[in-house]
């Protein structure tokens, strides 16, 4: 009489889940290094459009965004964390990149002002964990686009707690203030301070700091 | 045990339905609602690893000791998972990057989980595929009803699309959490509702069996 096969026996529990474990992980680097390019690519162009609309510079597609940042934008060598400089009709403006703490996590944006530091051209955010919906409204176009030509008064922005209802932001800029998310204070409070930490930064490196 | 495709569809998304009766799922109930795109990309996310784990696993069940069962099922499951992330991120980056977290944590979601060990491990591949897409697709039907109200009152818009007319003040409380608490309450009180009431009739029909069918008194 056929043994029965014993799927129980010690022996075969290790091959087996040695062997599943390892089939399946090959699998993924697989799956991984095969898209890693595209991912990589992603990645940059996220980067390179976070510059140019932080410096106001309108493109349509990546292709565009590419050769505009090409031929306008040139990354500050050796600053770190990354810097950069454009050179504008009006003179030379410069981005940063700053990462600070969020609520949940850390929050890193691009910032970008022009030489002078009298005004932000506006900023961008590039990575943020912040609650979706709350917090994580600080990537909606109507709160980046406060900031755009918004007055630096004393080395920052304000921004006032819990004041947006309707998703459509202050657009005095002049005032140096803007609205911040309501039910997300903690979350704008933290903004107001990265906002403040790119400013210097970006004082820094116009001063020709790296 | 043979259930017919048909069966299974109307049970996955109806009367055993993986949130409204099973109640699976509900932490990334409350999570991805307040936005029909993201609960979309979430969701069909959930449908595919659902239904592609179910499939490996049923055609894995036989060599599968019962001491590792669990650590397998998660491993298959992480898999899909896992590439489903990779895929998001090189095609979708916009809405991998939106999604965050959220994607990853697809693991953990109780109905696939659930379908693997309740379904799967019994039953032939493809069947355990068809029963995982529809359960996904029953999980799907839900989050997007209660996303579209979440959505619509919470930013007056549908898909990023502006519906509500200029002067609506956005019902802030639909865009956090409790909102789905009790959207998912009333959804569940009108389906288990309408299904209790089918039952009672069914039985009320079987105790006294109506005249049979034949020609009626004609009626003009």
């Amino acid at each position: 009489m056929k043994k029965k096969f014993d799927r129980e026996n010690i022996v075969y529990v290790v091959v087996f889940s040695f062997v599943v474990c390892a089939v399946f992980v090959a699998g993924l680097a697989a799956a991984n290094e095969a898209t890693a390019p595209k991912v990589r690519a992603n990645r940059e162009f996220a980067s390179q459009a976070a510059v140019l609309d932080a410096l106001g510079i309108a493109y349509s597609d990546p292709a565009e965004a590419a050769s505009l940042y090409a031929s306008a934008v040139r990354p500050i060598e050796g600053a770190v964390p990354r810097a950069y400089v454009a050179e504008r009709p009006d003179g030379l403006h410069y981005a940063v990149e700053v990462t600070g703490a969020g609520l949940w996590g850390a929050i890193t944006i691009v910032a970008a002002a022009g030489e002078s530091l009298e005004r932000l051209d506006g900023i961008q955010v590039l990575a943020q964990n912040e609650t979706p919906g709350l917090g994580g409204r600080i990537d909606e176009p109507w709160f980046k686009e406060q900031f755009r030509g918004e007055r630096v008064a004393g080395g920052r922005v304000r921004i006032s707690a819990g004041a947006e209802a309707g998703g459509s932001g202050a657009n005095d800029p002049e005032d140096g203030l803007v609205d911040g998310v309501s039910g997300a204070t903690r979350t704008s409070q933290a903004m107001e301070q990265i906002i403040a930490a790119a400013i210097a930064r970006l004082a820094e490196v116009a001063g020709g700091g790296k | 045990m043979s259930a017919k495709p048909g069966k299974i569809l109307v049970d996955n998304l109806w009367f055993n339905n993986p949130v409204l009766i099973q109640v699976l799922g509900i932490c990334s109930t409350l999570a991805v609602t307040n936005n029909v795109r993201n609960t979309l990309v979430m969701t069909v996310g959930v449908s595919l690893a659902t239904a592609f784990s179910s499939w490996t696993l049923s055609l894995m069940k036989d060599l599968i000791p019962r001491k590792v069962r669990m650590i397998v099922q998660v491993l298959v499951i992480s898999f899909y998972v896992i590439i489903i992330d990779i895929l998001l991120r090189a095609y979708l980056p916009d809405a991998s990057r939106q999604l965050g977290p959220y994607v990853g944590l697809i693991i953990t979601n109780c109905i696939i989980m659930g379908r693997a060990e309740a379904f799967a491990a019994a039953n032939k591949p493809l069947v355990s595929f068809w029963d995982g897409l529809t359960s996904g697709i029953g999980y799907m039907a839900v989050l997007v009803a209660i996303a579209l109200v979440r959505e619509l009152l919470g930013f007056g818009s549908v898909l990023g699309f502006r519906i509500m007319p200029d002067g609506f003040v956005p019902w802030t409380i639909m865009i956090t959490a409790p909102s789905a608490f009790f959207l998912v309450a009333m959804v569940m009180w009108l389906a288990r509702n309408l299904q209790a009431r089918r039952e009672a009739a069914a039985k009320a029909a079987k105790a006294s069996p109506k005249p049979a069918a034949g020609p009626s008194p004609a009626k003009a």
